[in-house]
């Protein structure tokens, strides 16, 4: 057990990789959790593809790629809105199209460097076992950030989640919660770029909250546990993909190894679940 | 006019132009069929989801279309399990499974020496690699599709705005369904080469839907829109090669500005014409009547 869970972590870069997949684990399962609750994983994903470019234009400009990737989901956010009220294009098609293109776009720029193959991958990809110390204090920052507004708005998120109408009657302006979120998202993808890539970051986002989903009833214990499944899954990606790359000479990428735990930890929900189901009404009788 | 003729002087551009009308227009038909029954969300997530089987295919050196197809075919079925249970609703499902078999290929891949490589030409295509063979199985897809979807035509067309009135007229529904969506898959495997998996899902629903903002009938705009499909290919191409960039995403902008402009100009649907519709009824008004 230690030489799977442990000793990797004896290396530094392997320390810091750990810390960041740890800090994205909390960070993507409390921003998860509302995703879920809304349904939106479509918009989550599109948003990962729509903020890509964003990306790569501060990249290529030396500028912030903070500042970039809320430059361009902003932008998602306002032209979801007008294409998808469209009558003609339904939500889907403007969606699929607005995705592809901006990704398209993303391609492009990166393409025309020399490296272009490697480039896209590191970017779609991430490659967790070069985060730096500025990395971790930027994911550490946003992550304060993102769990401060989620902690100051939860009850409105939560009141917008499972009852729109209500929320909107009550005064609550649905249209800036929902920025709100999109911006928060946004952020996650920023934060997620350098570990796992914008392409599986969606994966932090939805899966563990999806699980966390099957298991708990109650918002508060479905952030935590959609947190600490983040976390474990990290944790345990990592480890795995040292030991198998190490021990056996089988180079597995990182990221996408966390992201197959994650999945494998949700299909263990899946299947418990019913069983804590039936615990509980045995408890309960 | 002769800088386009030149750009496309050359073995390897030849190829990759008779790919690019040929995907571009393919996909334009099969896309009509993919807005007419909403699968654009489903196709996205099928392209996600083929990548894994054409990996796998690839590494066991079995045919791209079997590879891709069965595991299109098993996401299917996960997703519909998965979506199917009280507490996964199905947005999640897709979401899980989608992530799960990109993850998955992904891994295969990197398992590879020249991974980044490979990689991004089944992500993003590489249409300008296109050998012969290639161009015969797009040709051999492109004929048996369109052979389908002119033999269904009318039991499609029906299925997609009346599902029960075509079970009631004694039609195998969900056999016809399976049939569009095995039709979608395959097209899906086939622009592969040209645009990848993940953009494959532009061509399939830009062109049809920039097609959908000029006409109202079925007839013209499922002639308008493999056109529009095989002018974005030539397009894109020809920008590509010009500019030194990503042929296969130059292609998809393309589809997309076409798109765009549609928005605005198109006649009736367009945001244009429907903003000067809002103001002829208020000119239209006859002048007040200052006899009464």
């Amino acid at each position: 057990m230690t030489e799977l869970l442990v000793d990797p972590f004896r290396l530094p870069y392997m320390q810091r990789a750990l810390l960041e997949v740890v800090l994205l684990g909390v960070l993507a399962g409390a921003v998860g959790v509302f995703v879920v609750l809304r349904r939106l994983a479509f918009v989550a994903d599109a948003l990962t593809h729509t903020v890509f470019p964003g990306i790569v234009i501060a990249f290529l400009l030396d500028q912030s790629i903070l500042l970039g990737a809320l430059a361009f989901g902003l932008l998602t956010a306002v032209l979801l809105a007008g294409i998808g009220a469209h009558r003609r294009v339904g939500d889907d098609a403007a969606l699929a199209i607005l995705l592809t293109s901006f990704f398209s776009l993303g391609v492009v720029l990166v393409s025309r460097a020399r490296t272009f193959a490697s480039d896209l991958t590191v970017f779609l990809f991430g490659r967790v076992l070069t985060v730096d110390r500025a990395d971790l204090v930027q994911t550490l920052a946003l992550a304060v950030l993102v769990l401060a507004v989620l902690a100051a708005l939860r009850k409105e998120l939560v009141l917008r989640a499972f009852d729109p109408a209500g929320a909107a009657a009550m005064g609550y302006r649905t249209v800036v919660l929902d920025l709100v979120l999109n911006v928060l998202i946004a952020l996650v993808v920023v934060a997620a770029v350098k570990a796992v890539g914008t392409v599986l970051v969606i994966a932090l986002i939805v899966v563990p909250a999806a699980a966390a989903r099957l298991l708990a009833d109650r918002v508060a214990s479905m952030t935590a546990l959609a947190c600490l499944l983040g976390v474990a899954g990290g944790w345990l990606g990592l480890a795995t993909s040292y030991r198998v790359s190490v021990d056996h000479g089988v180079r597995l990428a990182s990221g996408a190894t966390i992201v197959v735990v994650l999945v494998a930890l949700f299909l263990a929900a899946a299947s418990a679940a019913p069983l804590r189901r039936l615990a509980e009404g045995m408890v309960r009788r | 006019m002769s800088w386009l003729a030149g750009t496309f002087s050359g073995g390897f551009a030849q190829r990759a132009l008779l790919e690019a009308i040929m995907v571009g227009g393919l996909c334009g038909v099969v896309g009509v069929h993919v807005l007419l029954r909403r699968l654009p969300f489903f196709t996205m997530a099928l392209g996600h989801a083929t990548f894994p089987g054409v990996v796998l295919a690839a590494l066991l050196g079995v045919n791209l279309f079997l590879g891709a197809g069965l595991f299109g075919v098993l996401v299917v079925v996960l997703v519909a399990a998965l979506g199917a249970r009280e507490r996964v609703d199905d947005t999640s499902a897709v979401g899980v499974v989608l992530a799960g078999a990109f993850a998955f290929g992904v891994l295969l891949l990197s398992a590879q020496a020249g991974f980044a490589k490979d990689l991004t030409a089944y992500l993003v295509g590489s249409i300008v690699t296109v050998q012969p063979a290639d161009l015969a199985t797009t040709a051999a897809v492109a004929a048996a599709v369109l052979a389908v979807l002119a033999a269904l035509h009318k039991e499609l067309v029906l299925g997609a705005f009346d599902r029960s009135g075509l079970a009631a007229l004694g039609y195998p529904v969900l056999a016809l369904d399976v049939a569009l969506l095995l039709v979608v898959e395959v097209t899906l495997v086939a622009s592969i080469p040209a645009v990848g998996t993940i953009l494959a899902v532009a061509l399939l629903v830009a062109p049809a839907a920039t097609a959908r903002l000029w006409t109202d009938r079925l007839g013209a705009t499922l002639v308008l829109s493999p056109v529009l499909g095989a002018a974005s290919g030539v397009i894109g191409l020809a920008v590509s090669q010009h500019w030194r960039v990503a042929a296969g995403a130059t292609i998809v902008l393309v589809a997309a500005a076409l798109f765009a402009v549609s928005l605005v100009v198109a006649p009736r649907h367009g945001l244009a014409s429907q903003l000067r519709a809002g103001r002829r009824p208020a000119a239209a008004r006859p002048a007040p009547d200052r006899a009464a």
